[in-house]
């Protein structure tokens, strides 16, 4: 497999803002991605994370605020003069093209010689496996083949910039999974700066050197995958981010909240409480200890995922709380069997109802 | 790593699964079949024989060789003008409304727009002419007003009963049709197709030299095509207007059934109706053509 | 800036356009139907005037009748067709397809000359010869309405649904994919009903005398009267077909917000 590296550009979005009539679609939003570096912007539909990729790309417009690329103006570009490659949802290749002609696509609009344009599609196809397919049409490719092309097609131009909007979201869970890898794979193998929009977690976390999480249009908070996961910085990213239960709870003092009968340290970036205050703690489940008990808290439901499996207890609440565990430690117990919850850290994070 | 081998089509086993299973008669659709059969493929049929037989019932092809010269060739050579002339304007006016209302339109006003397109697709016929005498019969508000203007269009030598004037009116009903026909596939094209052209570097243009035309053109050789087949043979809005003076195939083929003319010619009606149908079935040949490769990418 | 103006000046040209293929000679012809006697000042004298034929009753009666049948019997024919081609019998669809736009094609005057040759003489007598070929007239348009009212609906899972509860495929269609699909399955009958009301071609040639054949021999009477009818005709028409397509796309509006809220 051919090694090529170019060397990437630094991306800074700063301060851009777009309303759409009365929605703030993105307020004040900025951000800095370092060369070669692959960035995902997390949060549910209507967050505003697509808006700020589209204006990147020139197909949207900002209401203020600039982007540059190594320090260059972009906003002042017309959308095909920002040499920025771009991935869509689903059924952006042309089908009247083969998977060839796609790729080439951008190469010919820039007029490049037939000599340069042929050996950048072996190239591109070499990439992403699809030589055998280089004279297929698009309707004749499967959904993740499509993707790939599609891939090829934005990165034979040589992009400044990749932009990948929810490239996976029309895929099978399978192919998920592993174009997501393969994307991945040659963005890390191409160099490119890379920007990546969508609203499945897993996905996010799996794929970036840091992970933007985002509500109403900002920034909540953008870490590694780790730290977004452990060190939330807010309750709205360490609900969005993982599994967690809310467990109703009263707070002891401004500092100290009692959850399932344990007194627990409040965490720092919790919301502020103050004593008496019924509150919802986070807890993630792998955070939960699980024990058996004559009487009490009953299993309802377990789960096997493969090396680890979760149950969900109820233990009085109005929602079951779950815990996770290795599946060899969840033999041990069966759905209907009385248990003793436990809480495993010192520290959880609560907001107020 | 390769990942081509292991991207699970589950599409294609699916259709792998249907052709293995045996031949099955589709009884559901046996009453479609059966009233297709008799309404309209056996009746078309008769017309084939009967075009195939002299006066003493035998066998021969001699009902065909009027249609190769004299007023029948001519007649033939006409409708084929009409429809090309007025399919052609009726497409690329056509195309141009479906163009509009597909990109401007709001929903609500596409539904209305469509009903009303649909209205004037199928008023070709009696309402049609009449309403033409009245816009531009010699008599009418209309012609009088340019005439005040200045503008005086009898004496340029246009008439409503002639070939041009056969050909304005027919645009009436053919422009319509074109939008029914046409706006699917211009709907058809997606925003990613014009974004994925902008990102990779090139201008509206190369989009619509390089994407759209090429994947409307198939679409647009259709409706053509199917608005060809209704100019050639369309025969109501002609026989209310023309007296005779512009001889067209569908009305001369009327005129034979109804006894208009010299009845022992019941033969050469139904060659006449064969060849029209041959002219239609290369229009239809092609749409079938044209459909097959439009559907194609379109998925 | 830029697109704004290239926009509203195609909008501008088109509407013109418009102006002057379509509207001018409508409104020429509502005028001249509104000429009152000795084409004196305006008033509805033309419109008025149909009424007072002889035959107008009887004719315009019979033309409903044959309407309503044709509508009728292309729903009885074409609902269960596009509901199985949409179900287990797909690989027919292409083929159906074909056969529903060979009426367009086929000059129907070839037809009507078939049609005397080929069609029983008891049928050749019976006004049910006439709903017969209207219905194969109306099929490039039903097939496709209702082709495409099928699409939007979840068929297969209704059906499913309903079968597995021991529903007859009779008792499925009508109480489950008929008021699923109301909106397309009333268009197609309006579309064929009204094909069945204005249609011309066949009904002069194989010698019928409907509401429409009527019209013109008693046009030669009076050319503003007729003027005056197709108008109305017209107008009528297109007032029907935006109401139905406006209360439908309220449905499908409605039922939208409903699944949103749900």
């Amino acid at each position: 497999m051919s090694k090529r590296v170019t060397s990437g550009s630094e991306l800074v979005i700063s301060g851009i803002s777009r309303a759409f009539g009365a929605v703030q679609a993105l307020d004040r939003f900025s951000l800095t991605i370092a060369p070669g570096e692959l960035v995902c912007l997390l949060g549910p539909s209507g967050c505003g994370k697509t808006t700020a990729l589209r204006i990147v790309a020139g197909l949207e417009k900002s209401d203020a605020g600039t982007v540059m690329i190594d320090g260059e103006d972009l906003l002042a570009k017309d959308a095909n003069q920002r040499d920025i490659g771009m991935v869509f949802q689903s059924y952006s290749l042309f089908p009247n093209m083969t998977v060839a002609e796609n790729i080439a696509y951008g190469l010919r609009v820039r007029k490049k010689s037939k000599e340069q344009i042929n050996k950048r599609v072996a190239e591109m196809l070499e990439l992403v496996s699809l030589q055998s397919k280089m004279n297929s049409f698009p309707h004749q490719l499967s959904g993740g083949q499509q993707q790939r092309v599609a891939l090829a097609r934005a990165l034979a131009i040589e992009p400044r910039v990749l932009l990948l909007d929810e490239p996976l979201s029309a895929l099978d869970a399978q192919v998920r999974t592993q174009i997501r890898d393969e994307i991945r794979r040659i963005q890390i193998e191409s160099g490119t700066t890379t920007l990546f929009v969508t609203h499945d977690q897993e996905e996010a976390m799996a794929i970036s050197d840091r992970v933007g999480v985002m509500q109403h249009g900002r920034l909540e908070q953008i870490d590694t995958p780790n730290t977004l996961y452990n060190k939330p910085e807010t309750t709205f990213v360490a609900g969005f981010v993982g599994i967690t239960n809310y467990i109703p709870s009263v707070a002891d003092s401004k500092n100290e909240v009692q959850v399932l009968g344990q007194v627990l340290e409040i965490s720092e970036h919790s919301s502020v409480v103050k004593k008496g205050e019924e509150v919802r703690a986070l807890v993630r489940p792998e955070s939960i200890h699980v024990e058996k008990a004559s009487h009490g808290a009953k299993i309802i439901t377990k789960s096997f995922l493969g090396p680890m499996t979760r149950v969900g207890v109820d233990a009085g609440l109005a929602e079951l709380i779950y815990a996770e565990m290795s599946s060899k430690e969840a033999k041990k117990f069966d759905t209907g069997d009385h248990v003793k919850i436990s809480i495993t850290t010192e520290m959880v994070m609560v907001e107020s109802v | 790593m390769s990942l081509t081998n292991t991207v699970p089509e589950s599409e294609k086993t699916r259709e792998l699964g249907n052709s293995r299973r045996k031949f099955q008669f589709p009884f559901p659709l046996l009453p479609f079949f059966l009233f297709v059969g008799f309404f309209l493929v056996w009746p078309l049929s008769k017309v084939l024989i009967a075009s195939l037989k002299s006066n003493n019932e035998s066998w021969t092809f001699s009902n065909y060789t009027p249609l190769f010269h004299g007023i029948y060739f001519h007649a033939f050579v006409t409708s084929i003008r009409i429809g090309v002339v007025t399919a052609l304007l009726g497409a690329l006016i056509g195309a141009l409304f479906a163009y509009v209302i597909d990109a401007y339109a709001g929903p609500r006003l596409t539904s209305i727009l469509d009903s009303i397109a649909a209205v004037f697709a199928n008023s070709g016929g009696v309402p049609l002419a009449f309403t033409f005498l009245a816009s531009f019969g010699a008599n009418a508000g209309l012609i009088k007003l340019l005439k005040s203007l200045g503008w005086d269009l009898y004496a340029e030598g246009f008439s409503i009963f002639s070939f041009t004037g056969i050909c304005a009116v027919y645009i009436f009903f053919q422009a319509p049709l074109m939008v029914l026909v046409f706006k699917p596939a211009l709907s058809g094209l997606r925003k990613e197709w014009k974004e994925a052209n902008t990102s990779l570097g090139g201008s509206p243009w190369t989009y619509i030299r390089r994407v759209a035309i090429p994947i409307l053109f198939p679409s647009f050789i259709g409706s053509f095509l199917l608005l060809f087949a209704g100019g050639f043979s369309a025969y109501a809005t002609a026989r209310a207007l023309t007296v005779g003076n512009v001889p067209l195939i569908p009305l001369i083929i009327g005129d034979l059934i109804n006894g208009n003319v010299i009845s022992d010619k019941t033969h050469l009606g139904a060659s006449l109706a064969i060849g029209a149908i041959a002219i239609a079935a290369v229009a239809m040949s092609g749409y079938v053509w044209a459909q097959r490769k439009s559907s194609q990418w379109r998925r | 800036m830029k697109i704004n103006l290239s926009k509203y000046s195609t909008i501008g040209l088109v509407s013109l356009l418009s102006l002057i293929i379509f509207v001018i000679p409508y409104s020429a012809s509502l005028e001249y139907s509104l000429r009152g006697k000795f084409g004196k000042g305006h008033d509805l004298t033309n419109y008025l005037w149909i009424f007072h034929q002889e035959g107008f009753l009887s004719h315009l009666s019979l033309s409903l009748e044959l309407g309503l049948l044709a509508g009728l019997l292309n729903l009885v024919l074409m609902v269960p067709t596009a509901t199985f081609l949409h179900l287990s019998l797909q690989r027919y669809k292409s083929l159906v397809d074909f056969i529903c736009i060979l009426p367009l094609m086929i000059p129907v005057v070839s037809l009507a000359v078939g049609a005397e040759y080929a069609m029983p003489s008891f049928l050749q007598n019976s006004q049910m010869e006439l709903v017969f070929f209207f219905v194969i007239l109306a099929l490039p348009f039903t097939f496709r309405v209702l082709d495409s009212a099928l699409s939007a609906i979840p068929l297969k899972t209704l059906v499913e649904a309903s079968r597995s509860l021991g529903a007859s495929w009779p008792a499925t269609i009508m109480r489950v994919i008929v008021p699923a699909a109301k909106g397309g399955i009333s268009s197609a009958f309006f579309l064929s009903f009204a094909l069945g009301i204005g249609e011309y071609t066949i009904t002069s040639l194989l010698h019928w005398d409907t509401f429409t054949t009527w019209t013109v021999d008693i046009s030669q009477q009076n050319v503003l009267g007729s003027i005056a009818l197709s108008t109305f005709s017209f107008l009528f028409a297109i007032a029907l077909l935006v109401t139905i397509a406006l209360v439908s796309s309220n449905r499908k509006k409605k039922q939208k917000e409903l699944g949103e809220t749900s």
